[in-house]
């Protein structure tokens, strides 16, 4: 993937990373307090806070590190079959179901990524389509939880059906965000991920200066699923109803690789801006016309990648350099097709 | 599992075999000259499928006569595809994700064309071939399919002989093995590109419109087949056009033999194994191991 331009960087990293993490306290805060206003729609607000937990996991490894993965549906499914399991059967607290959600992903994204991690660039996004249908075909014969049929989660609270209080849930996807958004400041403002992006660059040239590719990719791999995983987990609570088709649909994969790529690769803002423009649009735009969505998107791939490769945060980045290119001593431009 | 079982497989699956090069060929071609991984490859494969529905169901063209139309028609779809968005892709010697995610964005919009003007119904073509046999000896064989197969056949060894007879030919293959000293000796990269992509695509018309009278198809009709086009050009080992053939054959005796012994429902699940397990063991494709085998002995 062409690097996103990273544009000029007027201030040291420490002090970037100091502003990101003010923004998110102040954005997580604001999340936070919602509930208690009377404005927003929290169902709305619930899942678009799920996609975009997936669309900042999905860029640590495709943004970063640069392995597009066409299979993360995988990790979504895994985490909700995960936490409905653990609520349902055992009677686990759903927050420590998320949690085991987050663990078995992380261990799934392992069995995953061994074997795909050998290979490189398109052979390994190719490797992960695969993945992604086989585990789907295999949910959709698994007896133990439904089959194709699905599996219905039913969570007891003192011998009854627990209340659904959408507060709780929304909330509970608020923890899972902030966190996710943490983890992507902390690993763009990191030595780990530095050498992500080395390895993106340049794989071999990484492996020259003594940075173990397979180890850090598996270890991108594992954190992205785990957030992924967790918000599978919200999501069958939520649902209290998955299957196979839902949560393992190529189309998530499909969706949780556009978000990121739309909003801007590689950086820690654009995810999340892809993830709510895509969360609004998606409940807006389905609920009209079911399938018009399909070629929004991929009209807006085409887009991104032909003319600004950076997504929404490297339009906004040109266009603030045009309109503080007087005042600001410009940087390099790369130009379009180089490799930044 | 008697003889005769054997051998009804055994027809089966090369009978699928034909069917699959052809589906797999364009993807060869697109990969071999211009390296670049072609995911809209379902999307023009769903078109064909349509191609002959609306030919068949509007003027009344025999569907097989109609997967010939669509191989003209998808070639100039192709050319005009790559004009306008292909083309601006950046050079590379070997597969880069803004070429994959652009194609794959292509497929999305396909798709979407696909189920904006026929809905997300079923469709199938039902002539008075669909049904008929033929006995032969122990054998009993559809006619369709091997009407299919013929057609498929004919298609591939069309393209062989252009590949090894005509400049066309000679220029492609020059590309796919060394794109530099192509240059070098005074091909027409550009040009090249827009002929082998408009060729590939026009496999995949070709591909889609003859899996039409096979199957029922529906908008998202390709991505099975994508994924085993995957597998076959993996097999094959991406660039060879003779593997393609080796890699469609293990593929189908695999899919139709796993039959016998796993339950239809993991039937996918298995040629997707596949395609990992072929990327992983067999980097260079079937091929490659028999040139080795061929280079050590």
């Amino acid at each position: 993937m062409t690097a996103a331009p990273t544009g000029t960087r007027t201030h040291p990293p420490r002090v970037t990373a100091a502003r990101d993490l003010a923004a998110a306290a102040v954005l997580v805060a604001v999340l936070a307090v919602l509930p208690w206003t009377e404005w927003g729609n929290l169902r709305l607000l619930f899942t678009t806070l799920i996609w975009t937990t997936c669309s900042i996991a999905w860029n640590l490894v495709g943004g970063y590190a640069g392995q597009v993965s066409f299979g993360f549906a995988v990790f979504y499914g895994i985490g909700a079959y995960t936490a409905a399991v653990l609520i349902t059967e055992a009677h686990v607290n759903p927050y420590l179901a998320f949690a085991g959600a987050a663990l078995a992903a992380a261990a799934a994204s392992l069995l995953v990524g061994i074997p795909t991690f050998r290979l490189r660039g398109p052979y390994f996004a190719i490797a992960t389509i695969g993945v992604n249908e086989a585990v789907r075909v295999v949910m959709n014969n698994m007896e133990a939880v439904g089959a194709a049929s699905g599996y219905r989660v039913n969570e007891m609270v003192g011998g009854q059906r627990a209340p659904f209080v959408m507060a709780e849930h929304y909330l509970s996807m608020v923890v899972i965000f902030a966190v996710a958004l943490l983890v992507s400041i902390l690993v763009a403002r990191s030595r780990f991920g530095l050498a992500l992006t080395a390895i993106r660059d340049d794989e071999d040239a990484a492996a020259d200066i003594g940075i173990n590719a397979f180890q850090h990719k598996l270890a991108a791999h594992a954190l992205a699923a785990a957030l992924v995983g967790a918000a599978g987990g919200a999501y069958a609570r939520y649902a209290a109803f998955i299957d196979p088709g839902g949560v393992f649909n190529f189309n998530n994969s499909v969706s949780i690789l556009l978000m990121p790529v739309i909003g801007g690769l590689a950086t820690v803002w654009g995810p999340i801006i892809g993830g709510a423009v895509y969360g609004i649009v998606q409940e807006e735009l389905v609920a009209r016309f079911s399938q018009i969505h399909l070629g929004l998107y991929g009209t807006l791939l085409i887009l991104a990648i032909l003319f600004e490769p950076g997504g929404v945060v490297g339009l906004m980045r040109r266009v603030w350099r045009a309109l503080a290119g007087r005042r600001l001593q410009g940087g390099p431009v790369p130009a379009r097709g180089v490799k930044a | 599992m008697g003889v005769i079982d054997v051998l009804n497989l055994l027809v089966a699956s090369l009978l699928l075999a034909g069917i699959y090069t052809t589906m797999s060929i364009g993807m060869t071609i697109i990969y071999g000259v211009m390296k670049i991984i072609n995911l809209a490859h379902a999307g023009f494969m769903m078109l064909g499928a349509y191609f002959v529905y609306e030919v068949f169901n509007r003027l009344g063209v025999h569907p097989i006569l109609g997967a010939l139309l669509a191989f003209p028609v998808f070639f100039l779809l192709g050319m005009a595809v790559h004009w306008l968005l292909v083309r601006w892709l950046p050079v590379s010697d070997q597969p880069t994700l803004p070429s994959l995610l652009l194609l794959f964005g292509l497929w999305l919009v396909l798709q979407n064309v696909g189920y904006a003007a026929w809905g997300n119904l079923d469709r199938s073509i039902y002539t008075d071939m669909t049904l008929a046999t033929v006995r032969l000896g122990p054998l009993t064989l559809s006619v369709v399919q091997l009407v299919v197969f013929t057609v498929a056949v004919i298609s591939v060894v069309l393209l062989q002989f252009m590949l090894t007879r005509t400049w066309f030919g000679r220029a492609v293959r020059a590309l796919t093995q060394n794109p530099f000293a192509g240059q070098l000796v005074g091909i027409d990269t550009a040009r090249m590109s827009r002929l082998s992509f408009g060729l590939g695509i026009a496999f995949a018309g070709l591909a889609g419109a003859l899996l039409a009278s096979l199957y029922s198809f529906d908008p998202d009709f390709g991505r099975p087949f994508l994924l085993r086009s995957f597998v076959i050009i993996v097999l094959g080992g991406l660039e060879s056009f003779t593997g393609v053939a080796l890699g469609a054959l293990i593929l189908a005796l695999v899919e139709t033999f796993s039959v016998q012994f796993v339950p239809a429902g993991y039937q996918m699940a298995i040629s997707f194994s596949l395609l990992v397990v072929a990327l992983l063991v067999l980097p260079g494709g079937v091929a490659s191991l028999i040139e080795r085998r061929g280079r050590t002995t």
